[in-house]
């Protein structure tokens, strides 16, 4: 799931300072479950800049409300009628959600309160590792399941590079080296043969906005473009 | 937070929300014929071997039906009840399909938020 992290509270009061009537929009997706951006998290970011507002002797009206997904536009209409009341919306979502509500209220400034950090896995409550960088290439299938574009600082395709040392990467000594743990692992598996081979270069996908259609409904939206145009 | 979760229901509330959303929600729970076709497009139903608490149906009509026909009148442990059913039971993937063209994510959602109004939401802590 996506992981993200609440960005600085000045940040966030900074960009709010200008408006009075703000919503503060939750989400109850990925940001959710990390506890960055669901209704809790809200309530937490209401109150903390209510403390902040009130040092200053600054009336803010805030409020908040959380919608399942600020990703699907059925859930953001949950919000017509409701963002009519406000200058501004602080949105808790991924950048994803935020830009998927400021499309949707064009005519209201949106905030990010969350800097969204990554694709990746719980590790523990309020622990999360980053695991896959969305390239558009995967190439798990011959790394034995570990991503050289996220974990290699390098992001090399055919590693490990000179710079490996005991199992630890020369950019620093605590951070374990990619490739070695790919060598081990494919090893373990009986299927080194998988890194003999030179790989081809990542053709860099993510250069240009990207949409997925998924393999079935190609036909649908070929149909849908070519009656629009 | 803690105020949030102990305070009480606020019932007006809850009716204000129903009454807003009456006339879908109203048609959606009279259409359903209880025809299970649902079901099957339900991966979770499908993961939980065939559980038929985990039915579209059944989450939908033991969540905003309770609600509606309880016209809103229900305690916090009710909501909770409820909450198992729309969060437990159901991601909001909105792949459920209906024959009849009910909208059972908008149900399930109108639930959740009515449910969220009421600070009963799940924690992830």
């Amino acid at each position: 799931m996506i992981k993200g992290k609440r960005k600085p509270l000045e940040e966030i009061k900074s960009s709010i300072d200008a408006f009075n009537n703000i919503l503060i929009v939750g989400c109850g997706g990925c940001v959710s479950v990390c506890l960055a951006g669901g209704q809790k998290e809200t309530n937490t970011l209401k109150a903390d800049l209510n403390m902040l507002y009130k040092q200053d002797k600054i009336r803010k009206g805030l409020k908040t409300f959380t919608i399942e997904r600020q990703c699907n536009v059925q859930f953001l209409a949950e919000l017509d009628e409701i963002v009519q009341e406000y200058d501004c919306l602080i949105s808790m979502a991924c950048g994803a959600g935020v830009q998927y509500l400021a499309e949707r209220f064009g005519q209201k400034p949106v905030f990010p309160a969350i800097n969204t950090d990554a694709i990746g896995v719980d590790r523990g409550v309020g622990i999360y590792e980053e695991q896959c960088r969305a390239c558009g290439e995967c190439v798990l299938a011959y790394t034995g399941g570990i991503c050289p574009v996220t974990r290699c600082a390098k992001g090399l395709f055919n590693g490990p590079c000179g710079g490996t040392n005991k199992g630890m990467c020369e950019v620093d000594n605590d951070v374990p080296c990619a490739w070695h743990d790919i060598y081990e692992r494919l090893k373990e598996q009986n299927r080194l043969d998988c890194i003999l081979n030179i790989q081809t270069p990542m053709q860099w996908q993510n250069q240009v906005q990207r949409t997925i259609v998924q393999e079935p409904y190609e036909s649908r939206y070929r149909q849908n473009r070519h009656s629009t145009s | 937070m803690i105020e949030e979760q102990t305070a009480a229901v606020d019932i007006t509330f809850i009716r204000d929300m129903l009454e807003k959303n009456k006339g879908k929600m109203k048609l959606s729970l009279r259409v359903c014929a209880h025809c299970s076709l649902c079901a099957e497009s339900c991966f979770l139903f499908n993961a939980y071997n065939n559980d038929p608490k985990y039915m579209p149906s059944y989450k939908f009509i033991h969540s905003i039906g309770t609600l509606y026909k309880k016209k809103g009148k229900v305690d916090r442990s009710m909501l909770e009840e409820i909450s198992i059913n729309i969060w437990k039971r159901c991601v909001l993937c909105t792949r459920c399909y209906c024959p009849f063209g009910i909208d059972i994510p908008s149900m399930i959602a109108l639930a959740r938020s009515i449910c969220r109004s009421q600070g009963v939401f799940p924690r992830y802590d």
